[in-house]
């Protein structure tokens, strides 16, 4: 960092900034350990309340006491171990000569932590990186690649058991979460021995009604690309890094992208239900569900390849002396058909795919039907329509994939 | 017998673009040689080296090794060939992701426990082979960094490292230096010069450069377009000899 | 390397087989426009219904027509590519990089076009006979009688006289192109019963929709609601988890499999082609599926809850996953697996010590990936009881007319998805790029 600026204009920093730069890293390494540490203490708690006392709640003691618990298990651990927090930014526990601290060594430095530490005073007031645990101690924290370290097989270091202890207790409760039962999974599987045999036997007689749906699927994900292409293709200029600056241009380029991500986190099915209600059922709303979250998504995709374009001969471009619309028409564009081209292939691809279940909310299409033969429990009919949904996804799949490998 | 290394009329035919990139080639190693293939890029150099052990499956032809058939071995057979005679690559040929120790060690596959290798553990003496390896080639301190780390020269060391492994009978080098600077050439071919010397490995190297194959090799062999066009030693190849492996235009270029 | 010679050659160059391979893209092409025609067809058909035989058409009724005008249409749409492939230079002849010239490989004059025209008539009659005789791929009956013959164009760029190409809206793919969009957009209009009208008049209904929706009641946030049982947070939990177990299994599954379905792995063995043909057939059709329809599946075979939804999630989680790793695994550097089968391993030695190395990171990344789409899938899945975070929301919506602030609440749910998979998507952006 300090190579990059002249040194004779630069200033030695004072000491209390330098000391909150040393505050800051480990406030992250303690908040990381004490994450890791509280969420391991819930999910045990979940997983031992559902056992013990067959109820489901992530509290057994008073917060508090899983507070004063947590916060001196951390202590504990970065004193005597090299904790998550540690491993993460590369640190390590050494005394004044380089070489691994004593046990009496660490056990004073987490006695003395308790006064320098946990109230940041020591820490704040830190001298030459020292915070007062640290000096009173003798022992300080370092880089990793500074100090020879034994390399220590897996399960003799504190932070990778930690980790896998952690993914054992959050495969265990995820478990109990979701009532994983592999017995019913066994047991229940001649349930449905009839919907497969339904399947095999698909009721042929709903073969024309099924493709007259099936195309209204696909020109409900052409409409929704099509107008969603539209849109996005301005937007995206508006939402690429590389082209807004200055202030507008910063505050516009938030405002869009902000606005797409939330746009995009609310799955299609969603938007159709808001949808529904404010143009009535029917293929329309579903139209405009895929449309937003279209709209949303290509706005991402595009304006993430425009950030990745070429400087080069935007800058040529440039000296020749255009205008900012020559540029873009001349020195962006060529850039980006292709690529636009493809993402927008892929786009109608997913569409599709989201036009065959939208109707199970109302958005119209083959899914409608589909839903409501399920619910009837007229798994022949609802095998035929899954047949054709198949066939088409599977064919759009295939030529858009075809294409944009063609696109390159 | 006495031959270490035989080839007989072996012919690869690439099934795709009909391209006949061996015609015919026959020729022997004695042990202890230090024979280097020389040819234009696309003479059937590498061909050739990897018909050797059956990397390619030649199309015709026979390939002895100490006796026996190389081309008729079965595939257990092949393996305990391959473990007799090691490989360096020009591209170097590491996993760039695995550890500079676990590529040497995976010199070791054809030798260790199977059952052992599928959990990545292996003997300790192994371990300790692979570090006496690694102090061979002068970068005892590089074992536990990633193999992408290393420089070109390094990386090539490495793969020399994971050769010796093998404790071969024959180390097969193709263009080990191309991918090098000069001066990394010169130490990588004089790692070669010491198996060949020292350990007696029987050495057969392709190269680009004559100047390296006059200076490393004890017997020269020149592929053009798939055939043997010259055979003796280094120090007979004269300006007329070049010109008819190399080409009319070409031009001589010293590697110091 | 030499060109291989003449007696090892041509051990095959007269077989059906090549020949039907040598004519592969001229059928290719004209099959493609044949279905553009078509399609231009059904368009007009549709469009004609729509407006002038009946007032108020079912979305489908373009069906219409007398027992003559099918094959009617057949042979116009016939006509009509055979027209454009002798004239002109349509969309399937560029897609497959065809060119119409002469023998000589000269551009064809418009005698020579239509003699071709004309000649293709009888040709078609023949084209079993003339497949069977011709020893050449130029040699149908109407490519000998116009002296012209469909060459693919990068055989014969270098030869070809340089002229100024046609502006795009003068050229016959281009013309057709714009057809077909502009058709597609007006049957799809249609279709779709787009109405802008009730866009717009409806808006001030929704209006409080909206009002409703983005001033959320945060008040079952965490504590549970009496009836429902359970808190947003907690079908949130059970949300995520829902998506990570399938994402593990998924996983779990999916490894093994993508190296059954990557070309470089099964190599070219009658058994590998078919292994790797039946893995990858797996994959397509699994991942054609939507995960929420395999919820009904599993809803009946599990019963209702959040089980049901992981097993779905599961399903396209291995056929996605699946497809992806194994484009990973035939995209390794094959180098190292070439140095390690030289020093004498065993077959899955190379791919333990050489493939997985390579893969593991990618493989690490893709599943981070589909974790998260998995939490955005499992936002729905619980419509046709697959559990999480959808149940409570579609509870909530189904309360509007029952409770006054159900919107409200539907809001609050809206915005706890939308921050939960902000998050994740951030930081799940975040590890993928330090990974890869």
């Amino acid at each position: 960092m300090k190579d990059r600026y002249y040194a004779g204009f630069m200033q030695e920093k004072p000491r209390w900034m330098r000391s909150l730069a040393d505050l800051r890293g480990r406030l992250f390494v303690f908040i990381t350990d004490a994450i890791a540490l509280i969420y391991l203490w819930t999910m045990v708690s979940y997983c031992s309340n559902t056992f013990m006392f067959h109820t489901k709640s992530f509290v057994t003691l008073p917060w508090w006491v899983m507070l004063l618990v947590v916060i001196e298990a951390t202590a504990l651990w970065e004193n005597f171990g090299v904790s998550v927090g540690m491993k993460l930014l590369g640190l390590r526990l050494t005394s004044a000569d380089g070489s691994a601290p004593s046990l009496g060594d660490r056990a004073l430095r987490y006695l003395t932590w308790h006064f320098s530490g946990l109230p940041l005073v020591g820490v704040v007031a830190a001298k030459d990186g020292q915070a007062w645990h640290d000096r009173l101690s003798g022992l300080r924290v370092v880089g990793a690649e500074d100090v020879e370290t034994e390399r220590y097989p897996w399960y003799r270091r504190s932070w990778s058991i930690a980790l896998l202890v952690l993914l054992i207790v959050t495969l265990v409760t995820a478990m109990l979460v979701t009532r994983v039962d592999f017995v019913k999974f066994f047991t229940g599987a001649p349930k449905t021995g009839r919907i497969w045999r339904a399947f095999l036997s698909p009721e042929w007689s709903l073969l024309g009604d099924g493709i007259r749906l099936l195309i209204v699927t696909v020109f409900m994900a052409f409409m929704a690309t099509l107008f969603g292409v539209l849109i996005a293709v301005p937007l995206s200029f508006l939402a690429a890094r590389n082209l807004t600056q200055g202030l507008i241009g910063r505050t516009v380029y938030t405002i869009v992208r902000g606005a797409m991500s939330i746009t995009r986190s609310i799955e299609p099915i969603i938007w159709a239900i808001i949808f529904v209600v404010w143009v009535r059922v029917g293929a329309f709303p579903g139209v405009l569900a895929l449309f937003v979250h279209s709209v949303a998504d290509l706005t991402k995709l595009y304006s993430e390849r425009l950030e990745s374009i070429d400087p080069g001969p935007v800058e040529a471009i440039r000296a020749t002396g255009a205008n900012k619309l020559q540029v873009i028409i001349y020195g962006i564009i060529p850039q980006i058909i292709n690529p636009y081209l493809s993402f927008t292939l892929y786009r109608w691809d997913i569409n599709v795919r989201m036009a065959t279940i939208i109707g199970i909310v109302g958005g119209g299409g083959i899914g409608q039907r589909l839903y409501q033969y399920t619910r009837l429990w007229r798994w022949s009919e609802a095998g035929l329509l899954m047949l054709l949904i198949m066939i088409v996804v599977w064919m759009m799949d295939y030529t858009s994939s075809r294409l944009r490998a063609r696109l390159g | 017998m006495a031959d270490h290394l035989v080839v007989e009329h072996l012919t690869k035919v690439y099934e795709r673009g009909d391209v006949l990139a061996l015609d015919d080639i026959s020729f022997s190693v004695e042990k202890g040689e230090f024979l280097v293939l020389i040819g234009l890029s696309g003479s059937g150099k590498s061909t050739l080296l990897r018909c050797i052990n059956r990397l390619i499956e030649p199309t015709a032809g026979k390939v002895y090794f100490d006796g026996i058939d190389v081309t008729a071995a079965s595939s257990r057979d092949l393996r305990q060939l391959r473990r007799r005679m090691a490989m360096i690559f020009q591209q170097f040929n590491l996993v760039r992701r695995s550890s500079v120790l676990t590529n040497v060690l995976s010199g070791r596959l054809g030798y260790v426990n199977p059952w052992l290798s599928a959990t990545h553990q292996f003997p300790h003496s192994e371990i300790k082979m692979a570090m006496a390896n690694l102090e061979r080639v002068g970068i005892p301190e590089q074992a536990y960094k990633r193999a992408d780390e290393l420089s070109g020269g390094q990386q090539q060391r490495v793969g020399i490292a994971r050769a010796l492994m093998q404790t071969p009978e024959l180390l097969m080098a193709d263009e080990p230096v191309s991918a090098l600077d000069p001066a990394t050439s010169h130490s990588v071919m004089r790692y070669l010069e010491l198996m060949n010397r020292e350990d007696g490995v029987t050495v057969l190297a392709s190269l680009h450069f004559l100047s390296l194959a006059r200076r490393y090799g004890t017997r020269i062999l020149a592929l053009k377009d798939g055939k043997i066009v010259y055979e003796g030693l280094p120090s007979e190849i004269d300006e007329a000899r070049f010109k008819e492996i190399y080409g009319e235009e070409a031009e001589q270029v010293e590697v110091h | 390397m030499a060109k291989r010679p003449s007696r090892l050659k041509s051990t095959k160059a007269n077989s059906l087989l090549t020949r039907l391979g040598a004519i592969r893209p001229r059928l290719f092409a004209f099959l493609l426009d044949w279905a553009s025609w078509g399609y231009v067809a059904y368009a007009v058909m549709f469009l004609i219904n729509r407006y002038w035989f009946v007032r108020y058409v079912n979305f489908y009724g373009t069906l219409t027509l007398p027992p003559w005008g099918w094959p009617l249409v057949v042979l116009a749409t016939l006509e009509l590519v055979v027209l454009s492939h002798a004239f002109g230079h349509s969309i399937g002849l560029s897609l497959f990089g065809l060119e119409l010239l002469t023998h000589s490989h000269r551009f064809p004059t418009v005698r020579d076009r239509a003699s071709r025209y004309l000649w293709w008539h009888a040709s078609a009659l023949l084209l079993p006979v003339s497949l069977w005789r011709s020893g050449r791929e130029c040699l149908l009956l109407h490519d000998v009688r116009s002296k012209t013959c469909m060459v693919p164009l990068a055989e014969v760029k270098d030869e070809l006289p340089v002229t100024k190409p046609r502006p795009w809206y003068l050229t016959n793919r281009g013309l057709m192109t714009v057809a077909l969009i502009g058709l597609t957009f007006w049957v799809g209009w249609l279709t779709t019963q787009i109405n802008l009208q009730r866009l717009f008049s409806r808006a001030p209904k929704s209006a409080y929709l909206w009002k409703a929706l983005v001033t959320p009641d945060f008040e079952h946030l965490a504590m549970p609601d009496p009836e429902l049982k359970d808190s947003i947070m907690g079908g949130m939990l059970e949300s995520i988890f829902m998506a990570l177990l399938a994402t593990i299994f998924g996983g779990l599954i999916a490894f093994p499999l993508s190296f059954l379905g990557a070309r470089n792995i099964m190599g070219f063995s009658p058994l590998g082609w078919l292994i790797f043909t039946l893995a990858r057939a797996f994959f397509n059709v699994f991942r054609s599926i939507e995960s929420i329809l395999w919820a009904v599946v599993f809803a009946v075979w599990v019963g209702f809850g959040p089980f049901a939804g992981v097993l779905a999630l599961t399903i396209h989680t291995i056929a996605a996953l699946g497809k992806l790793y194994s484009e990973q695994v035939e995209s390794i550097d094959p180098g190292p697996l070439e140095a390690i089968a030289a020093t004498g391993a065993r077959r899955w030695q190379v791919v333990l010590y050489g493939v997985i190395p390579q893969i593991i990171p990618s493989y690490l990344a893709f599943s981070l990936y589909r974790w998260d789409i998995n939490v955005r899938m499992s936002t729905v899945i619980a419509l046709v009881g697959g559990g999480g975070i959808g149940r409570i929301l579609f509870y909530y919506k189904g309360q509007v007319g029952r409770l006054s602030n159900a919107w409200n609440q539907v809001g609050a749910v809206v915005f706890t998805i939308v921050a939960v998979v902000w998050l994740l998507d951030y930081i799940s952006g975040r590890v993928r790029e330090k990974i890869i």
